[in-house]
């Protein structure tokens, strides 16, 4: 059996210097990444974290920063229901410059066995790049996150 | 063993009418499928083509369901390249949901999955569609939020 492997193109109209500056820029993050904010110094080896309302939500190291072409860093979800039980996987945002837009890769792989983080990404990255795609064509994020509404009433 | 598959989701601030109408209006399709239109009426059991600019026959194939504003499944085959024809028929579905929390436009806003599989083996088909897809829907995507499309050749 081969081992998961999620990839996800998408088009946007836009620069590859805007493209990598929303995907490494604490506020853009957080507003079309549905309340996650980024943080890091953004160095290989560095650490990388997303808080939401305070909590961390997922943390990682930078694999490589090579801007605007290339975004690597480990993926560890320390939200629930993966509180960080499993070893981080990889995410890869590659990033290239067609005419008047850009070819936008993402490559999300080193799942741990039989691992639950891929379902979770699986249906996460459509949505959070459709998010990054009307962030920068329209300066508008394209929805909330339904299922944060869910948490929180079955939270109360 | 699964059949060559190519599953694709895009969210889109739209109505499931609005998106009904940009997946079967040709004028429409036009518009974000780089110049290709679309014949067909898109009710069930009738036949469907994709045409080029110039006359020549893209795709072609049959309507196999058609339920407005929720599910058009469509049976395909690639009509210009020798080698991606030759693996024979596929079936793509379009599926339209609602999501669940859009604020600023009152609600409204879809979930479309396309998932385009092959009937027989091979994997030129399913590679060809996997480049294609993501294209026609960016566009599909930027013209229904903002009125342009994304991809210009």
């Amino acid at each position: 059996m081969s081992k998961p492997i999620f990839v996800y193109t998408i088009y946007i109209a836009s620069t590859p210097e805007k493209v990598f500056k929303a995907l490494t820029d604490k506020d853009a993050t957080e507003k079309f990444w549905f309340g996650h904010a980024a943080t890091s110094d953004w160095r290989a080896g560095s650490p990388i974290e997303f808080h939401r309302e305070g909590k961390l939500t997922l943390r990682g190291k930078i694999l490589e920063n090579d801007p605007p072409r290339r975004l690597s860093y480990t993926f560890q979800p320390m939200h629930p229901p993966h509180n960080g039980s499993e070893p981080p996987s990889r995410v890869v945002f590659d990033l290239e410059q067609q005419k008047n837009q850009v070819k936008l890769t993402v490559t999300h792989d080193d799942f741990a066995e039989g691992s639950k983080v891929f379902e979770g990404i699986s249906n996460g990255w459509p949505l959070v790049l459709s998010s990054l795609k009307s962030y920068l064509e329209m300066d508008r994020v394209v929805l909330h996150a339904p299922w944060y509404e869910k948490q929180e009433a079955a939270a109360s | 063993m699964s059949k060559p598959k190519f599953v694709y989701v895009t969210y889109i601030r739209t109505t499931p009418e609005q998106l009904w109408a940009a997946l079967t209006d040709p004028q429409t399709i036009r518009k974000y499928w780089f110049g290709i239109t679309a014949e067909s009426d898109f009710k069930p059991g009738s036949s469907w083509c994709l045409k080029f600019d110039d006359g020549r026959v893209a795709d072609s194939g049959e309507i196999l369901e058609a339920e407005p504003q929720r599910r058009l499944v469509i049976r395909w085959r690639n009509e210009f390249k020798p080698e991606v024809k030759a693996e024979g028929w596929s079936r793509c579905t379009m599926q339209i949901e609602t999501a669940d929390y859009y604020p600023d436009v009152g609600g409204k806003a879809v979930k479309l999955t396309i998932s385009h599989e092959l009937e027989g083996e091979g994997t030129k088909f399913v590679e060809a569609v996997s480049g294609g897809w993501p294209k026609v829907l960016s566009n599909l995507k930027s013209l229904l939020e903002t009125g342009d499309i994304a991809f210009k050749n």
